[in-house]
């Protein structure tokens, strides 16, 4: 009877075992589309053995443990490669910005450029002409109101760049925090023995998607917490300590600022990784860039421009006039002293002439003699500056404009092949990942039949014990 | 490994989304025919897409400047044929009067016809064009030719000053214009100078020679030149005065004789700079064709550069849209068989 008994006892943890398997497997089947979600399995082990007579005898199976399919190694190169496609997807964003201001279609600053030089040939025809004249400082007044429209535009696209960092900030406070908080909960459980399965899964993903964000590398302790830390090695996590960051805005530029444990630090690109590497990259690097490119180009269309006006005369003899105006007077206090000359040159450039018979067609008389109406001469010179290779000797306005158009074509060409293979990666990587820790539906299919086979035989064995029971009692009438 | 439902439908997606990307900017390409419209989509093809655009529009105003340029001279040509035949008349009056035994009231009448062909040439040389006068030089709203106010043809009055073929001041006909013949650009570099001076073609005075009306212009008389309006005072005065010979050699000597190696000359002057002019118009008529041909050469490689081969991009939406239809059956098949059907 003791051996039946037995024999029920281990029919019964057979079936318990069977459901538990099953309530896994449903679990699985559940979480089939969770992003991040890695399937688990029971693991079964037999019951420890017991002694019977000559034999030791087992006792039934036990679910030792409920284990999730997991790759460290998959997991890193998943986490690594989400640095490269965030910085890639960082910059699409302010790429296709600029691409719209540096645009190459029929009306653009070198389209600008042209006719302001072709209306200075225009007046070489007719140098008495005021309409001519009036022709010229209007396409002056359009290539200067080009320019600012140039530099505005960047300016703008700094400022949705601050915008979308800004509306990250929150987002990454959040998981920076709930990594912790993962931290303290996962060392709880874990510390009686239990593996914190869903609560890795979500801390897995919370460092992928931080590494999107920010680039941020991990890295588990001893205690199996995650220390997170920014790619300078400032850190965000440390145990459970969560650090902070915060957008600090003054005027119009804007700071990444760490909170770490009472103290601050502003963190600069080589602390960034990530989607904010590339966001930063297009704000400081690749803006200021170009920009400095207009400005060049406005100081030296204007000073070329300028330096040949001022030796011609107008219409009343008068010399010595500049066409266009590029310093504004100081702004209070005044600025530093800029290292380069055409600092801000695109957005204070302006005509300074406003009467027509004041554009230096003519040549300048001397004295006594006046200007002849029909003197096209300095007109001439002013028309042939656009074909003068004047920036370095080595581009003319219009070739240095392309050189800058085209630095940025090469800059989003190069984002969208860089972002195309990340793309792929990541797939590739995230398939490999399902692969390993993925729920496959057939899998769980099969294995449901199996467990259901295993539920319905453990039935059976217990009915059978059953039988036998009644046979044992039915031997006594 | 394994294949899950996660990896076949990221497969899928990542599939159709690339294709429709790939669809989309074909379909771009298909519809606007260009296929430079991002500085991304080929940088390396952007400075020379901004150099040549820029040289079709020099190109399209040396052509207008060109025109601007043909309109001055015909006009220009035409003033000059009308003194040419100015020139002619007065000749034949000169021959007329040297050789008939004509009586005073015969060379009066000859000679006020030679006044008044004197005065046409004058009309000639104030001609205008655009309202513009085109033998003033720069000086294109000063009337050029005016009568000189100390004219004086008697030589034995001492003041004014008497006329002297070495004084520009002295002349019957002061040119108030200046020296400077209009240039335009009509090719790249290439300087053509639309128009004539007054003083180099009335006056007989090189630009180079020319100070102002007030100054007496260097080297004069220069040799092979001859001021017009003084030949044809010189040839009424000689008529009127029945001075048939003068023995002074030409062109200080003042007799009807001397004035007909003086008429040669002018119309030998205003002969070669109307053949001058002539020339230039003949350039500017081939800059003109050589630019439209260069602006076709430059329309074909901005075209080379920006445009879309039409059959190519369209083969390729085909050969997309193909693949779009095939990615879509597999995805519909995907979702049609499942394990669920079989257990």
């Amino acid at each position: 009877m003791a051996g039946l008994f037995t024999a029920l006892n281990s029919g019964k943890t057979a079936l318990t075992v069977n459901q538990k398997s099953i309530e896994v497997i449903g679990n699985n089947i559940s979480n089939v589309n969770t992003e991040g979600y890695s399937r688990q399995r029971a693991e079964l082990s037999p019951y420890p053995a017991m002694n019977f007579g000559d034999f030791f005898i087992g006792q039934g199976v036990i679910v030792s443990n409920v284990r999730r399919d997991h790759d460290v190694f998959v997991t890193n190169q998943l986490q690594e490669k989400s640095i490269e496609f965030g910085l890639q997807s960082g910059q699409t964003n302010g790429l296709a910005e600029l691409e719209r201001i540096f645009n190459i279609s029929e009306e653009n600053l070198s389209t600008e450029i042209d006719r302001f030089f072709d209306s200075w040939q225009e007046l070489t025809a007719n140098p008495a002409g005021l309409v001519e004249r009036d022709i010229v400082i209007q396409r002056g007044e359009l290539l200067a109101e080009k320019f600012h429209n140039t530099v505005n535009d960047l300016a703008k696209v700094k400022d949705n760049i601050n915008d979308s960092i800004i509306s990250k900030v929150d987002a990454i406070n959040s998981k920076i925090s709930e990594i912790a908080e993962l931290n303290t909960r996962i060392f709880n459980i874990e510390i009686q023995g239990q593996t914190a399965n869903s609560a890795r899964d979500r801390r897995d993903m919370l460092a992928r998607e931080l590494a999107t964000t920010l680039g941020i590398q991990s890295y588990p302790d001893s205690k199996g917490m995650l220390a997170v830390q920014l790619p300078g090695g400032l850190p965000l996590v440390q145990g459970t300590e969560a650090m902070s960051l915060e957008a600090r805005t003054t005027g119009t530029d804007l700071d990444l600022v760490l909170h770490a444990g009472g103290t601050e630090r502003t963190l600069g690109l080589h602390n960034l990784g990530g989607e904010f590497e590339g966001l930063v990259h297009i704000r400081d690097v690749l803006i200021p860039d170009v920009k400095n490119d207009i400005d060049r180009l406005a100081w030296e269309l204007s000073g070329a421009v300028n330096a040949q006006h001022y030796v011609g005369a107008g219409l009343d003899s008068v010399t010595n006039r500049n066409f266009f105006t590029i310093n504004q007077s100081p702004v209070v206090p005044p600025p530093p002293p800029p290292p380069d000359p055409w600092v801000d040159a695109a957005r204070n450039i302006s005509v300074s002439l406003t009467d027509s018979s004041h554009v230096a067609a003519a040549a300048a008389p001397t004295p006594p003699a006046q200007v002849g109406p029909g003197d096209n001469r300095n007109a001439l010179i002013l028309a042939n500056l656009d074909d003068s290779f004047l920036i370095n000797g080595a581009d003319t306005f219009n070739a240095y404009y392309g050189k800058t158009t085209a630095k940025v074509g090469i800059e989003a060409n190069q984002n969208q092949l860089a972002l195309g293979g990340a793309e792929d990666a990541m797939n590739q990587l995230q398939n490999l990942r399902d692969g390993f820790a993925g729920v496959s539906l057939e899998e769980e299919m099969i294995n449901l039949i199996q467990y259901q086979r295993g539920f319905e035989s453990s039935a059976k064995f217990l009915s059978t014990v059953d039988e036998m029971m009644v046979s044992l009692m039915g031997i006594k009438r | 490994m394994k294949t899950t439902e996660g990896t076949t439908y990221r497969m899928l997606q990542t599939n159709l989304s690339r294709i429709t990307n790939q669809l989309e900017d074909l379909r771009i390409q298909g519809a606007t025919g260009i296929k430079l419209a991002k500085p991304s989509d080929d940088p390396a093809a952007i400075r020379p897409v901004l150099t040549t655009r820029s040289q079709i529009m020099h190109t399209d105003r040396y052509l207008e400047t060109m025109g601007i340029s043909l309109d001055v001279m015909q006009a220009t040509d035409g003033h000059l044929e009308h003194v040419e035949n100015v020139l002619q008349r007065v000749k034949e009056i000169a021959v007329n009067a040297i050789n008939g035994s004509l009586n005073n009231e015969d060379r009066t009448v000859l000679a006020n016809e030679v006044s008044h062909l004197k005065q046409e040439l004058l009309d000639a040389a104030n001609g205008m064009v655009d309202g513009k006068y085109i033998f003033a030089g720069y000086q294109e709203n000063t009337k050029p030719f005016i009568a000189n106010p100390n004219y004086n043809p008697d030589p034995a009055v001492p003041a004014p000053p008497p006329y002297d073929p070495a004084d520009s001041t002295t002349w019957p006909y002061i040119y108030q214009g200046d020296a400077n013949p209009t240039q335009l650009e009509i090719t790249p570099g290439e300087f053509l100078e639309v128009d004539l001076t007054g003083n180099d073609l009335f006056l007989g005075v090189s630009n180079s020679n020319w100070v102002n009306e007030a100054t007496a212009a260097t080297g004069q008389p220069e040799p092979n030149r001859i001021d017009l309006f003084s030949v044809l005072t010189l040839t009424e005065e000689a008529i009127r005065t029945n001075n048939l010979d003068d023995p002074n050699p030409p062109p200080s000597g003042r007799g009807l004789q001397q004035q007909l190696t003086n008429l040669e000359t002018a119309a030998n002057q205003e002969r070669r700079l109307r053949s001058q002019l002539g020339n230039r118009a003949r350039r500017v008529e081939t800059a003109m064709l050589h630019q439209t041909d260069v602006r076709i050469d430059l329309k074909q490689i901005l075209s080379r550069y920006e445009d879309a081969d039409a059959i190519e991009t369209f083969n390729e939406i085909i050969k997309q849209e193909t693949a779009f239809q095939a990615a879509l059956n597999i995805t519909s098949k995907v979702a049609k068989i499942s394990i669920l059907d079989f257990i």
